[in-house]
């Protein structure tokens, strides 16, 4: 997927003026903040307090990621021990390239998906299409996105931005049936159409929530059953994963399932969780179910890049969308804004870092810096301190607006030199009173009007703090 | 893409990973690759769950919060007898696919018909055994082999099981335990199963039945 962050600012605005978007999105944030409160009480319930979880999940990561190099060999000689193919991908068009060939190779006509944000990397439907390979969604909100032809706004509810009306309408013109309003039979006919194209489909491609080194298997996990179709019923199954999901062994997987669900959806644990092995020791005409072959695509895409610097730590992530749950700009403006595949600050980490930096600078800069993102991860990754990294970086890298620049060299100069910088702040303070002119508000601050466009500035009292203190002082 | 290809691939990610890693990493590869082996061998478990009171009444409770129905018998052989009276109780007549380990008891005499074979799109109810109950979630772990076919508890509208209660266990971790000391080699599919499959994809609003089972209902054994 190609990156549209340059266009955040726009979008931002564009998106926080949206009636639609504001209305789902006022709904939507209690309802995902109550969840997860709800899902950690049932914790605590069982004497098990976030922290003692988060630190537990926190290490289990960090063994991997810290000693990448040979957690990738272990897994890869585990799988190919199951008889699993490991293939690898340095980006995202070496993916679509790698699947596209695999299709071919064995003659697929019909390809089903369940839901991996690292296929929109890749554009991987994109792909299919121009190989003439039909490929469809079955996550029932990557498959209503899929119908529009639009992009996800959330990685865990891809189309939370659509209304029933929407998703009817779309079924109404896709599906050829009479229109259905309630979403209850909205999702039955999803689950007609759907069944039979898992059915059907000679491949099914699937991400992967982890990849255990100990028995070279996928962990998948799924709410909607559409995982298990997909690595059941067609004859070749590919999993895309990026090379840092691997955790050591089935245990791990039982203490990351504690916090995983709950710090996505609330619940205890999703309907389903599946260990996806290759069939190993099993004949080929076993009479087992499920698919003859497994592939691996181990996928790269500027993950390495990030390993032994600054942003190690956000190869941590287990993709939960606590941060962007819990994020005030997220919330304000919901994720197409974003422009890439990744939405909230976990998005505006990954963005600048996995496309580009200088298309992707606004993206760090959009925080308030209140550290909720960080304080409900559930793998402890400091996403604030990363923006603010990357905004180091912008302005090392000297892509911010000249003027900008120039503000910060002053402001530093100023920062250094105590009585310079307290002669300015009285002056400025005395000016703002002025422009308030005896009002609480200022209205339109003169030399920086975008800071007054959606809101009022209050009046400062007309004297510096330091001169409030010092007068205190004196009378104290 | 020729295998040569794919191996260029490989060797650059790996020398990207290796450079990376190299000024933070102390000892060399194979000793870290020791460590990593250990790791595996190791099974620690993470914070283990602190539940009070009875396992047979926790997995009861949270099958329920779990959206599943629940039902107890004393011997297996009352099992068909409390299927049947399920199924007619919710009119969703009497015939099911089911696989070996169940396929011995009396469902004739019970009046329900069983066929044994993987389910196909147009059964209704699949009957499973499984491998075991977890209490901590109200979770089942059922894995695939050549007379377990996984289609039985993911294309019927009705999944049914049956947990023996010996077959109870607190958590996930136990379940993998015992599953080691079963088995060597790990089947094409564990899959643990929490409810009915369910979505919230259409303005969050909850719908049971999504992919898989719309119901799912369990009988304990003893
Ligand atoms: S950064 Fe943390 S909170 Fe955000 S998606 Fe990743 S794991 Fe979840």
């Amino acid at each position: 997927m190609r990156s549209q962050a340059m266009f955040f600012q726009e979008q931002a605005a564009q998106k926080a003026c949206d009636p639609q978007m504001q209305k789902t999105l006022a709904y939507v944030r209690p309802l995902f903040v109550g969840k997860r409160k709800k899902g950690l009480e049932g914790l605590a319930a069982d004497g098990l307090g976030f922290e003692e979880m988060r630190v537990a999940c926190q290490e289990i990561r960090d063994r991997v990621v810290d000693n990448l190099d040979v957690w990738l060999e272990l897994f890869e000689a585990r799988a190919q021990a199951t008889g699993a193919k490991v293939l690898w991908a340095r980006d995202g068009d070496e993916v679509a390239r790698l699947l596209v060939d695999l299709a071919r190779q064995h003659g697929v006509r019909k390809v089903v998906k369940s839901k991996s944000m690292l296929s929109e990397e890749a554009d991987l439907n994109t792909a299919f299409a121009a190989a003439g390979i039909e490929s469809i969604e079955t996550d029932l909100g990557e498959y209503i996105i899929q119908l529009a032809g639009e992009t996800p706004s959330h990685i865990i509810a891809p189309a939370v931005h659509k209304t029933k009306e929407e998703v009817a309408d779309l079924f109404v013109a896709h599906h050829g049936l009479p229109r259905q309003s309630d979403i209850t039979a909205l999702a039955r006919e999803a689950r007609g159409v759907l069944r039979q194209h898992f059915l059907s489909a000679d491949m099914g491609v699937s991400g992967a929530n982890f990849l255990v080194a100990e028995t070279g298997s996928a962990a998948l996990v799924t709410n909607e059953g559409n995982g298990r179709m997909v690595t059941t019923l067609p004859r070749l199954h590919v999993v895309i994963a990026g090379i840092e999901k691997i955790i050591p062994n089935l245990q791990d997987l039982a203490t990351l399932m504690r916090l995983l669900p709950r710090s996505a959806t609330g619940q205890s644990i999703s309907n389903y969780v599946s260990v996806l092995t290759a069939r190993g020791g099993l004949a080929l005409d076993s009479p087992v179910q499920g698919p003859e072959k497994i592939v691996f695509v181990l996928v790269d895409n500027g993950r390495a890049d990030l390993l032994g610097g600054e942003f190690a730590s956000m190869l941590r992530c287990i993709r939960c969308g606590a941060c962007m749950n819990h994020c005030p700009v997220y919330t304000a403006i919901g994720g197409h804004a974003y422009g890439w595949v990744y939405p909230g600050p976990m998005g505006s980490v990954l963005t600048p870092l996995y496309t580009s930096l200088k298309t992707a600078q606004d993206l760090p800069q959009a925080t308030t810096g209140c550290n909720q993102c960080g304080a409900v991860c559930p793998v402890g990754i400091p996403l604030p301190e990363l923006m603010r990294a990357l905004r180091r970086r912008t302005f090392e890298e000297g892509l911010r607006p000249w003027l900008e620049r120039l503000g910060y060299k002053v402001w530093a100069w100023a920062a250094c030199h105590p009585r310079f910088y307290h002669w300015g702040v009285r002056r400025a303070v005395r000016y703002l009173k002025w422009l308030a002119g005896g009002e609480a508000f200022i209205r339109v601050l003169g030399m920086a009007p975008g800071w007054t466009g959606g809101r009022d500035l209050k009046a400062p009292p007309g004297r510096s703090f330091q001169e409030l203190w010092a007068d205190r002082k004196n009378r104290g | 893409m020729t295998k040569q290809d794919n191996h260029a691939a490989r060797a650059e990610i790996m020398a990207r990973v290796r450079q990376r890693l190299a000024p933070v990493t102390a000892a060399d590869a194979d000793v870290r690759k020791a460590q990593a082996e250990e790791a595996i061998r190791a099974v620690a478990r993470g914070p283990q769950p602190r539940m009070t009171g009875d396992l047979v009444e926790r997995l009861l409770r949270k099958l329920e919060e779990m959206s599943c129905t629940t039902d107890r018998v004393a011997r297996l052989n009352e099992v068909p007898r409390a299927v049947a009276r399920y199924l007619a109780a919710n009119s969703l007549g009497l015939s099911a696919v089911t696989s070996p380990p169940l396929a011995s008891l009396e469902w004739e005499n019970a009046g329900v018909s069983v066929a044994v074979r993987g389910a196909a799109d147009a059964d209704l109810v699949g009957l499973t055994d499984c491998f075991c109950a977890i209490a901590e979630t109200g979770t089942l772990m059922l894995h695939s082999a050549p007379d377990l076919p996984p289609t039985l508890s993911l294309l019927p509208e009705t999944h049914v099981a049956v947990v023996p209660l010996e077959r109870i266990v607190p958590t996930m971790e136990e379940a993998f335990a015992r599953f080691r000391a079963q088995f060597s080699d790990m089947p094409p599919a564990v899959n643990f199963i929490s409810g009915p499959s369910r979505t919230a994809d259409i303005e969050q609003t909850i719908v049971l039945g999504a992919h898989g089972p719309c119901r799912v209902h369990v009988v304990l054994v003893g």
